[in-house]
């Protein structure tokens, strides 16, 4: 015992040099910095509100208790949240988004990185520019714009999630159009011309060759339109009155300012939220690389 | 016969230019419908007095000069009333710069624990992408809950367990307190944008750099001072540059975490509780247009100065 003990320590000693330690110390420092809020998250969900509510934190809870997740769900709950329609809700206004985001942007980034037309430059960088609009100075104008045709054509423009859809077109078209022409322009030309002698249109063109050499820059857009749907916040706060059309950031936020404080609730609804981004995110990490550094989400 | 071919050639791009404006048509109508026009038009908007009163009919909305410039100048909310309570441009600056700069050193340092090999590499550079892609919400939902002022709060019972303080403190509504938190937050959440933007760069530094310094005797910190840094300049200057203009339009994270209370508050936010708090769009329009003039000058700033110098070497 006590040699395999020392055999250990002196194999220990012989591994460790001042650089490795150093290196061993930040990366646990970072892994616990980060995956901390995550765990207590996940943990808090499963939580009473006895538990969450005590002296002291439970850091394990002893058993996976479903309270929280019953008040979200359960309509025979006291304070039944009816989060099952926010979830719908959600996924109403990001699928949508994502799929027309993609259709438009195949589209117009073809044009841009394969036909010449003037104005193309001024075009393109002007697109860009939106990157640099803070999303609470367009809120104002759009939200009096809006109001205004809307009285006029007859829609409403509060609690609408086809005017929400719209209004996420704007913000997530410039960022698919800017990594999908980034991608067409990799794809060689000569493909597609020995197409066009062929005899196909352009369309053609873009159906038959372009788009299945492009599917994994079309994966990482439809990606990354659909998240920016998913954590939208401010516009949706703006946007969105009544309770049965919230999505879930703004249901979330709502729960947590509700003046008896549940944070296992909004830990559930949290953990909901985020668990199948992260799982989606790591699925397609692969297509997904190229996209964060080309400033794919804008954060 | 070659007029004939010129001529046919002409039309087959007149027919590309006209192909190449309806493919991107629509893609133009709705960033320009929705982005474009709603910029020009909230200039408008700052100089007329708007409000919930006249919001079906905001064309015929009366001319009030500078008034909504005036008032917000005069908010006490917004101006500079020495060191206890700096105001909303004041408080914007520093945090914009600080979190900037802390979440550059936070990722760079990311960037070289992971441009090394070691076991599990591929699973600790994915783990590290977490903050940046998990909602807001959420994050910053969860970062409430460890700050929570009751002792319940993880925060509190490790500092109490240790010592370090007595009673629980609230520290998301503490002044001073507040702000280093939303920036150190901050950092956390956006420091994976700039170690992937830095690990790629990383990756195409030409070893024979590092082997010729070895040769020369240079120590692992002579290396990373005279080889690793500059060769980083030019994406740090870009992530500065990216980083700093996000984070000062920023709204999401300072709304959840503090909701702008506490020295916390920032011009979106501001802007935010003028337009639908007080629902006078004008002084909210006024507030994103000082906003956007300090954005502007940033930018000036750095292409005049920082890209200069770069070329310059």
């Amino acid at each position: 015992m006590n040699t395999e003990r020392k055999s250990f320590l002196a194999h220990m000693a012989d591994w460790i040099t001042w650089p490795r330690f150093i290196f061993s110390l930040t990366m646990i420092f970072f892994l616990t910095s980060i995956l901390f809020p995550f765990y207590w998250m996940v943990s808090s969900s499963f939580k009473t509100r006895a538990e969450i509510a005590g002296r002291e934190p439970v850091y394990v809870p002893n058993a996976l208790r479903l309270e929280a997740y019953r008040e979200l769900f359960d309509p025979e709950h006291p304070s039944y949240q009816e989060f099952g329609t926010n979830i719908i809700n959600t996924f109403k206004v990001s699928i949508p988004t994502a799929i027309i985001a993609v259709i438009l942007a195949v589209l117009g980034s073809y044009a841009i990185a394969r036909l010449k037309f003037k104005g193309k430059n001024i075009l393109l960088n002007s697109i860009l520019l939106v990157y640099l609009f803070p999303g609470v100075l367009l809120i104002i104008p759009l939200f009096a714009m809006l109001a205004q045709i809307g009285d006029q054509i007859g829609f409403e423009v509060q609690d609408n999630l086809g005017v929400l859809i719209f209004t996420y077109l704007a913000q997530t078209l410039p960022v698919a159009l800017y990594m999908l022409t980034n991608y067409f322009r990799t794809i060689p030309d000569e493909i597609e011309q020995a197409a066009l002698i062929d005899g196909c249109t352009r369309l053609e063109v873009i159906w038959r060759v372009t788009l299945p050499l492009a599917i994994p820059a079309l994966v990482s857009v439809s990606v990354y339109t659909f998240m920016i749907a998913w954590n939208e916040f401010l516009y949706a706060l703006v946007f969105l009155n009544d309770h049965n059309m919230f999505t879930m950031p703004i249901k979330i936020n709502t729960i947590f300012n509700d003046p008896s404080p549940r944070p296992h609730v909004v830990m559930a609804a949290s953990t909901i939220m985020t668990v199948p981004i992260v799982l989606l995110f790591l699925s397609m990490e692969r297509f997904l690389q190229e996209g964060l550094t080309a400033g794919g989400v804008k954060g | 016969m070659s007029v004939a071919t010129k001529s046919n050639w002409k039309s087959l791009q007149a027919r590309e230019t006209r192909l190449a404006w309806s493919l991107i048509l629509p893609t133009a109508i709705i960033v320009f419908g929705l982005v474009i026009f709603p910029a020009v038009f909230s200039v408008w908007v700052s100089f007329h007095d708007i409000g919930l009163h006249n919001l079906n009919d905001v064309f015929n909305a009366s001319f009030v000069g500078f008034d909504n410039y005036r008032k917000v100048f005069e908010d006490f909310a917004f101006k500079f009333q020495g060191t206890q309570s700096w105001g909303a441009a004041v408080t914007s600056v520093v945090y914009s710069f600080a979190a900037t700069i802390l979440t550059i050193v936070v990722g760079l340092i990311a960037s070289l624990l992971l441009n090394r090999p070691f076991r599990g590499r591929g699973l600790a550079r994915a783990i590290f992408l977490f903050p940046y892609v998990a909602p807001i919400v959420s994050v910053a939902f969860v970062w409430r809950w460890i700050l929570d002022p009751r002792p319940s709060g993880v925060i509190n019972d490790v500092l109490m367990r240790l010592g370090v303080i007595e009673l629980p403190k609230a520290y998301l509504a503490t002044r001073g307190l507040a702000l280093l938190l939303v920036i150190i937050f901050e950092a956390w959440r956006y420091f994976p944008f700039a170690m992937l933007m830095i690990l790629a760069r990383l990756q195409a530094v030409d070893n024979t750099l590092y082997e010729a310094a070895e040769v020369d005797g240079a120590s692992p910190w002579q290396k990373f001072w005279n080889i690793t840094i500059p060769e980083l300049r030019y994406v740090i200057g870009a992530i500065f540059l990216l980083r700093l203009m996000w984070t000062f339009n920023k709204f999401d994270d300072i709304f959840l975490l503090t909701g702008g209370g506490f020295g916390t508050k920032v011009l979106p936010v501001l802007t935010y509780e003028f337009s639908f708090r007080l629902f006078d769009f004008g002084r909210g329009a006024a507030t994103a247009m000082i906003l956007l003039a300090i954005l502007v000058v940033f930018m000036a700033f750095y292409i005049g100065v920082v890209m200069r110098n770069v070329e310059e070497e």
